[in-house]
């Protein structure tokens, strides 16, 4: 990697090299590559010459290099604008060099425990990184009370709150756990006026008085949400406009509307952006569709509040389908795959008819199979495939919609199989 | 036959899948017509083990375990210890189980006491021990091998008055020195093993199922399942981890 070279030889490169950047960094721990692509999309549409990193480049190194390969021979940058997704821990470093004009911070959520630790350290890392950036407008999701607690350290920067109201009625998935169930201030049980997934929505602590702030932007009502996109109404400073996402799925609202709030924060007419979110596709195993069987889409799943939502999303489906899970363990899946005990597959035990279906496959495809059996799913209707090819070779002969639920690593994996067999060139390379 | 079961904090010690534990409790006694109900006991709430079969307490984040210990304290802990002394079948997994003991010390040197129901204390060490882990029970407590998955940085010693439940082939178990891996008094199970336990040692979660079903009706038998799912997640992690089937 050359950025991991040059920080050798120059550990504070990122900083020199970003000095005439602006950039949109966006951390959080769920949604960070989707609401990226989502900004990329809108400084795309309103011609802006940018670059962007990926996903699996978004330490210190990935980032370093990214801007590494964007800049000439004399170290003057190429382009003007960044969209920079930054991984949450690596958020308390990788802010200060890369200064940028705009944080969103989408959410924190367990996530992989053994690599990040607990909540409250992610919360911290992140706090750290804002604290060396104090011009830095920061673009924060509203609905979590964790993201919320930012803001309560007298920090000077300029925010824009972003969230999804009550009256927009978004179907909440009955979790058995949450991740922030008690204030973060005084430790008293969180009351709710709704719930919007996991511990997300209106939230207010009866002992200190801590509280959703009122979001400046705000999906209030849902038109129509089906297995491909959703229309919703957005309130913004400037009135309610319709919104159209090219995406399913409740948990890409948040992702939507954090990128029209980004979008403001930089200074991007709000008309564009939206524009740019009714034709946007993300692709990269995030709702990813390949021509496979009867169509095949990719939906990344890494963690429980994550794939508890993608559970949600699919058993929504009105159709028969095939449903496949990936399971791997390497480091960047976190290593412990307890997690997935965590998640909600009991969703999908009154929708056990409409699946035809389960393969499961990875490294911990038997912990996998041994999940789907105790959330009461037919032991018998599980096909155990390892590696990803011959989970290919199986799935090309079906005729029926598969979804695909990877890990990362899987993912990975199993994306490089399908587009090879697709006959597809990368489009993301 | 029915088993009442009780769930402790169960929204806030719900770390890394332990709640998994009771689905697996709830479906090997469905599978076997046998009837289970599951209390869940929160901040605030009264708790009486007097009706309940088996009680079960996960592991949380010191977050979590600050937020509850003054509630445990306030007459919670004089429950639990009493059940415990009249025969309650009980599971516990990481940091509740470090919370039956006597008391946690911080790096730093800061004590901080628990319920004091197991003769037992925690330590905290800088180094957290994390990863899978073989462990063999005991035969007192069924002889089986375990697999699971262990995050912890207290170091755990036993007092002469528990047991440990198993001991460590792969893994750091209580202590990461003493090849010594949760504890057993009574019908007290400690472990520090996430993975969650249950699931893929079904031949332990069957003994926990059947000490708590004797415990109320005497003489109580389980009827084997077809566990291959079981046996397959459980050998491929034995397999991985020694090299040994």
């Amino acid at each position: 990697m050359p950025g991991r070279i040059a920080m050798k030889i120059c550990p504070n490169l990122l900083s020199l090299l970003s000095q005439n950047v602006k950039t949109v960094a966006v951390t959080g721990t769920n949604g960070k590559t989707t609401c990226s692509r989502m900004i990329e999309e809108a400084f795309s549409e309103a011609g802006l010459s940018y670059f962007a990193n990926r996903s699996g480049a978004n330490l210190m190194s990935g980032v370093t290099t990214e801007f590494v390969m964007n800049c000439t021979l004399s170290g003057k940058m190429k382009k003007k604008y960044a969209v920079i997704e930054c991984d949450e821990a690596a958020a308390r470093t990788v802010f200060g060099q890369l200064k940028p004009q705009v944080i969103v911070v989408t959410n924190l959520f367990r996530d992989q425990l053994d690599r990040y630790g607990e909540i409250t350290h992610t919360l911290s890392n992140i706090r750290e990184g804002i604290r060396s950036v104090p011009e830095a407008r920061l673009c924060l999701n509203a609905d979590c009370s964790l993201t919320a607690s930012l803001s309560e350290d007298g920090l000077p920067n300029p925010i824009l709150w972003y969230g999804i109201d009550g009256t927009a009625g978004l179907k909440a998935v009955p979790s058995r756990l949450s991740d922030a169930s008690h204030c973060i201030r005084c430790k008293a049980e969180y009351e709710y006026d709704y719930h919007t997934y996991a511990h997300l929505g209106g939230f207010r602590c009866p002992k200190c008085g801590y509280h959703r702030p009122q979001p400046d932007f705000a999906v209030t009502e849902i038109l129509l949400m089906d297995d491909r996109h959703s229309e919703v109404v957005l309130r913004t400073p400037s009135g309610e406009t319709p919104l159209t996402i090219n995406l399913p799925a409740g948990y890409n609202l948040y992702n939507a509307v954090a990128s029209v709030c980004a979008a403001e924060a930089i200074g991007i007419e709000q008309r564009i952006c939206i524009e740019a979110l009714g034709r946007f596709s993300c692709g990269f195993g995030r709702m990813e569709s390949f021509p496979l069987a009867g169509g095949t889409r990719m939906i990344l799943v890494k963690n429980p509040a994550g794939c508890s939502q993608a559970l949600e999303y699919l058993s929504g489906i009105d159709k028969e389908y095939i449903l496949v899970v990936c399971l791997n363990d390497r480091g960047a899946d976190g290593t412990d795959i307890s997690w997935i005990w965590d998640a909600d597959f009991e969703l999908l035990g009154p929708m056990s008819e409409r699946i035809r279906k389960f393969y499961v496959s990875g490294d911990r495809a038997d912990d996998m199979r041994l999940r789907l059996k105790y959330a009461g799913l037919p032991d018998e209707k599980i096909t155990v495939e390892y590696s990803p090819e011959k989970l290919t070779d199986a799935l090309a002969q079906e005729t029926l919609p598969v979804y695909i639920m990877p890990t990362y690593t899987a993912m990975l994996d199993l994306r490089t199989v399908i587009v090879h067999r697709c006959g597809g060139a990368e489009f993301w390379e | 036959m029915e088993l009442k079961i009780c769930h402790l904090y169960p929204d806030v010690l719900n770390l890394y899948g332990d709640g998994g534990n009771i689905i697996c409790m709830q479906q090997r006694l469905k599978w076997r017509g046998i009837q289970s109900e599951v209390s869940r006991v929160m901040i605030g709430d009264t708790l009486r083990l007097s009706d309940c079969d088996l009680l079960f307490i996960g592991g949380g984040q010191d977050f979590e375990q600050e937020v509850l210990l003054p509630d445990l304290q306030s007459g919670k802990d004089r429950e639990i210890i009493a059940a415990i002394e009249d025969g309650l079948t009980v599971l516990t997994i990481c940091g509740g189980y470090q919370m039956l003991g006597q008391y946690y010390e911080t790096y730093d040197g800061v004590r901080c006491d628990f319920i004091g129901a197991l003769d037992l204390y925690t330590v905290g060490s800088k180094q957290r021990m994390i990863g899978n882990t073989v462990c063999h029970c005991t035969e007192e407590c069924g002889g089986s091998t375990i697999v699971g998955f262990e995050n912890h940085s207290g170091k755990t010693r036993l007092g002469p008055g528990v047991k440990p439940l198993a001991h460590v082939q792969v893994g750091f178990g209580n202590n990461g020195e003493d090849k010594t891996e949760g504890a057993h008094y009574r019908n007290v199970f400690g472990s520090y093993s996430h993975g969650p336990l249950l699931p893929k040692n079904p031949a332990f979660c069957d003994l926990l199922l059947l000490t708590a079903l004797q415990r109320r009706y005497g003489d109580a038998t389980l009827e084997p399942l077809d566990d291959l799912a079981e046996r397959k997640a459980h050998d491929a992690m034995v397999q991985r981890l020694t090299g040994q089937r």
